[in-house]
């Protein structure tokens, strides 16, 4: 079935087989409050790496029954990265969770060399899924948190990572829309230059599963009628299910615009490791986390 | 109209549409050209005005068989200022047809080249297309560049592609398929001309190139054998029926057009593009009938639409 709210990957997972969060440095009750909901609701199972004490206290000062998970001990931030990577590679978690650690150590520990869970020449990225007011349907976009300025093969890899979140929120062909600011083919701007490219590439099925178009100015990438009054033919017009943005800035404030100023719900998680990562940060919302989480073992 | 699918039907179309082309020749003092403007003359489909020194001309004439009197000769002490008279009548209107005779090709294409006296537009992209007329393939197949451009840019290879197009409309072509050929048909930074092609798609796609339909990177098997797409699995609208093949380097363009004449029995006619009216450019190795379907091709284009 095809979700078209974020609300419905929550009756999605509880029809599956649970999968396994493990969430580094859990110590905060952000993150332990948010992963007890997802517990509480049966989607997933939880592993918390934090020091145990803490943990119980956080635990007991919100109402919430520390025994719902299992706890790992571990005696500092970097640790606790190093504990949860570590269980990901042993077979026992299926997804990963940063608590209270920065994001850099987080993802230093995600793509340590021996010990991480990066394949080689695996490309990691940000992908978003959010629920705009207004569209008809929930669109995935991405990088608007990891790479700031993507190349060609980046670029091709944030698409692959669309296009394969897409899949698994139940669309069977995702439409993916390439931002630039015009749909003219513009060959001295690297955005518009490179989104031909990447549709061409799609045409020939060096990407493979998506209608990919691009260059296309937000306009019509998601409004029909604006693409008939310009005359452009195509089938993303209007209907995309993803985006792909040019560079972070573009990313970011598209993100940023549709939390801050329409108030829509997203979730987002990290993408190219061997597992999801949810990143979500102490500003989003009780639903947006849970969202993550939920999105997050979606995809695991 | 019914598109012309041989040349050797240009001639009969060029007559039939009754614009008499006026043919500036310059140095027309070889055989070669000779023969071959004498016969347009002598069809009634072509006006020829010879520059050169009189009495050469006169004496090719007769050693061919030819009446002078088919022809206006202009008499010059040499080729030089018969090219430069030439070039001359054909910016000023005068004529409408450019032709090289006995004159070197970088003596010629100098005059033709000239900033102030010449008769490409400031900007222009000066480039060759020709249309081949080959025994197993079902229509004309007009190839580019397979003359001027070494190395033609992005810009250029848009140029190659209007060109081509609005010479393949006046066959009665009114959407050319055009491929874009490369080795493959998938698009990498290994290999450049693939990531212009692909381009190139797109700017057709959005309507910055008209009049035709746009796909490549293509092999020549997806562009001209309408059973390959299957075979490989590759989509293209081009359907292994393209009307127009560009290449991506003046190489490759060359050596396809060469092969097909010398191994596929292959006939040609060739137009210099970019100029603001046809100049005819043949080369001495090619046969009598595609010199003459040089003549016709440029003819054709002269008329003004």
């Amino acid at each position: 079935m095809q979700i078209t709210k974020l609300e419905q990957m929550l009756e999605v997972l509880k029809s599956r087989p649970k999968k396994r969060l493990v969430a580094a440095w859990a110590i905060d009750a952000h993150t332990i409050v948010a992963v007890s909901e997802a517990v509480g609701m049966g989607i997933i199972d939880a592993i918390l790496v934090g020091d145990e004490a803490i943990i119980k206290d956080v635990c007991a000062q919100h109402g919430i029954d520390p025994s719902i998970f299992r706890i790992v001990s571990a005696i500092s931030d970097v640790d606790g990265a190093a504990k949860a990577v570590e269980l990901i590679n042993a077979g026992e978690g299926d997804f990963l969770m940063k608590g209270l650690i920065s994001t850099d150590r987080y993802m230093k520990a995600i793509l340590n060399k021996e010990k991480g869970l990066m394949e080689n020449g695996a490309i990691l990225a940000h992908v978003t899924v959010a629920e705009p007011m207004g569209y008809h349907k929930l669109l995935v976009f991405g990088d608007v948190a990891i790479i700031p300025e993507p190349d060609l093969n980046q670029k091709i890899a944030i698409c692959n990572y669309l296009i394969k979140t897409a899949k698994l929120l139940g669309i069977d062909t995702p439409k993916l829309g390439i931002l630039s600011a015009s749909e003219q083919t513009l060959p001295k701007i690297r955005s518009s230059y490179e989104a031909a490219l990447i549709s061409k590439m799609a045409e020939r099925g060096q990407i493979k599963g998506a209608i990919v178009d691009g260059p296309l100015g937000f306009d019509l990438i998601i409004d029909k009628q604006s693409a008939e009054i310009k005359g452009v033919k195509s089938e993303v017009c209007g209907d995309a299910d993803c985006i792909l943005f040019p560079n972070i800035e573009a990313g970011n404030t598209f993100y940023k615009t549709i939390t801050c100023l329409m108030g829509s719900e997203l979730c987002a998680i990290v993408m190219g490791a061997k597992v999801p990562a949810v990143l979500t940060s102490r500003g989003d919302s009780e639903r947006s986390k849970l969202y993550s989480i939920a999105l997050a073992a979606i995809l695991a | 109209m019914k598109a012309i699918t041989k040349l050797s039907e240009l001639a009969s179309h060029v007559r039939d549409r009754g614009f008499k082309a006026r043919v500036a020749v310059a140095a027309a003092e070889d055989q070669n050209t000779l023969s071959s403007i004498a016969r347009a003359v002598s069809e009634g489909w072509a006006h020829a005005i010879l520059h050169g020194r009189q009495a050469r001309i006169e004496e090719v004439c007769r050693a061919d068989g030819l009446e002078p009197s088919l022809f206006e000769i202009i008499d010059h002490p040499d080729e030089l200022s018969a090219t430069l008279e030439a070039t001359r009548q054909v910016r000023e209107g005068e004529a409408d047809v450019l032709m090289k005779g006995l004159v070197g090709t970088d003596k010629f294409l100098k005059a033709v080249l000239d900033k102030q006296k010449g008769l490409l537009p400031p900007g222009a992209v000066m480039s060759y297309t020709c249309a081949l007329d080959l025994p197993k393939y079902p229509k004309l197949l007009f190839v580019s560049d397979t003359a001027v451009l070494p190395d033609p840019d992005l810009a250029q290879t848009q140029a190659m592609i209007n060109y081509s197009v609005a010479m393949a409309r006046r066959f009665g072509i009114e959407c050319p398929k055009v491929a874009l050929i490369s080795a493959t048909e998938k698009v990498g930074p290994s290999m450049p001309s693939t990531l212009e092609h692909a381009l190139l798609c797109k700017m057709n796609q959005r309507g910055q190139i008209k009049n035709c339909l746009i796909d490549g990177p293509l092999d020549i098997f997806l562009a001209c054998d309408p059973a390959a797409g299957e075979i490989k699995g590759v989509k293209t609208p081009i359907n292994g029926e393209a009307d127009v093949l560009i290449f991506p380097s003046l190489e490759s363009a060359n050596s396809f057009y060469k092969g097909l004449m010398l191994f596929a029995g292959a006939e040609l006619a060739g137009l210099i593009q970019g100029t603001v009216k046809p100049v005819v450019v043949m080369s001495r190795s090619e046969s009598a009938a595609s010199k003459y379907y040089c003549v016709a091709l440029a003819c054709l284009m002269a008329e003004e639409q």
